[in-house]
């Protein structure tokens, strides 16, 4: 375990081996945004929200699954950062129904948040919105899979966690999409506890909990600026 | 992967089980994913995901004759599109869909590599490049 220097954003820092860029920047505070990447958990890489340059590389890197290695060049802010995340999320917010105004989640919708503090304003892009039937059978979970945007923690989460494999990713594309068994809606006859792992870590509110009486709803309270 | 190993069935080489029931069945029956899911000892949605992913992996029995239309860049640069709607005219039934007497399948595909004669489609392993929207029908003609 030897201390590795490298160059982020100008100033020198270290971090040790085995580090990802990622885990190396929360530590000397500075913020990458991210929506795939679970703390602890085997990296996902979906998102590509927390692409950093690193000097010498051809391409942008996913800093969460990316180790650091001695005297790297790292930007994680650059206009060249800023201009595709900005363009992921807007290629997210595009395929996303426009329906956080009734959605349970929109005052703690991880998608929203990023949108926000990338200052994305409406989608230039038209694509086809993806809609499939709300899934609501299940006492436990609610799917809406039209919400969904592939982010995968659901798929990882309840593999690592949980060491179970409620979903897995079907399609391909365009049509790509998280499925249930053999994309049937979760039934109500599912044995999977109710343990909520999946649930909380969604980004958006393609999965949720059955509303209940008196239930208030939870996580801080999205505050847009300006 | 050497010839051996390829005979030893594991999630790591499933396409090659679920080509050989594609083959011999014509496509790959929910219980058959479920039987193989369950001897490999994974989750039967892995086993769907894959199956899912590959246009030339059927879920659902196909029609007597498959017509498999390109959907990737170059087709759709030479006016695809067209073709695809010509088709879905003369048979009636959109792309996804098998034809109430079974006659026709019509899927669309990734590219086949066939770019050099876009627009291109294959029915059953037949080639058929260039096409117009004239030329359909006389094509179509020939697969009873």
């Amino acid at each position: 375990m030897g201390d590795i220097t490298l160059t982020m954003n100008g100033a020198a820092i270290s971090g040790r081996e085995g580090m990802t860029i990622l885990e190396v920047a929360r530590e000397n505070g500075i913020d990458i945004p991210t929506l795939c990447y679970l703390k602890e958990l085997t990296p996902i890489g979906a998102c590509r929200l927390c692409v950093v340059e690193v000097e010498g590389s051809r391409m942008l890197v996913g800093s969460c699954h990316t180790p650091i290695a001695p005297g790297m060049v790292i930007q994680t802010h650059s206009p060249k950062v800023l201009e595709v995340r900005r363009v992921l999320i807007e290629l997210m917010m595009a395929s996303h129904p426009d329906s956080c105004i009734v959605c349970e989640a929109a005052n703690c919708c991880e998608l929203r948040m990023r949108a926000t503090d990338l200052e994305v304003g409406l989608p230039r892009f038209r694509t086809r919105l993806r809609y499939f039937p709300l899934e609501d059978e299940n006492s436990n979970i609610i799917r809406d899979m039209s919400k969904c945007i592939l982010c995968r923690r659901c798929v990882t989460a309840c593999y690592n966690t949980e060491g179970k494999k409620m979903f897995s990713l079907a399609y391909r594309g365009f049509e790509s999409k998280v499925i249930y068994d053999l994309d049937k809606p979760v039934g109500s006859d599912e044995t999977c506890r109710d343990c909520d792992t999946c649930i909380s870590l969604c980004p958006t509110g393609a999965l949720r909990q059955p509303i209940k009486f008196g239930q208030r709803k939870k996580g801080p309270v999205l505050y847009v600026k300006g | 992967m050497s010839k051996k190993d390829a005979t030893k069935k594991t999630f790591d080489n499933i396409l090659l089980t679920l080509e050989e029931t594609q083959e011999k069945v014509g496509y790959l029956p929910a219980e058959f994913m479920v039987e193989l899911a369950d001897s490999l000892d994974v989750p039967v949605s892995d086993v769907y995901g894959v199956a899912s992913f590959y246009s030339f992996l059927a879920t659902r029995p196909p029609g007597r004759n498959v017509i498999r239309i390109c959907k990737s860049l170059p087709c759709h640069l030479k006016d695809g599109q067209t073709i695809i709607d010509t088709i879905e005219k003369e048979i009636g039934v959109k792309p996804g869909r098998t034809t109430p007497d079974g006659r026709f399948s019509f899927e669309l595909t990734n590219c086949i590599g066939l770019c050099d004669g876009a627009p291109a489609m294959l029915i059953n392993h037949n080639v058929h490049v260039d096409l117009t929207p004239g030329k359909i029908a006389s094509i179509l003609d020939k697969y009873k």
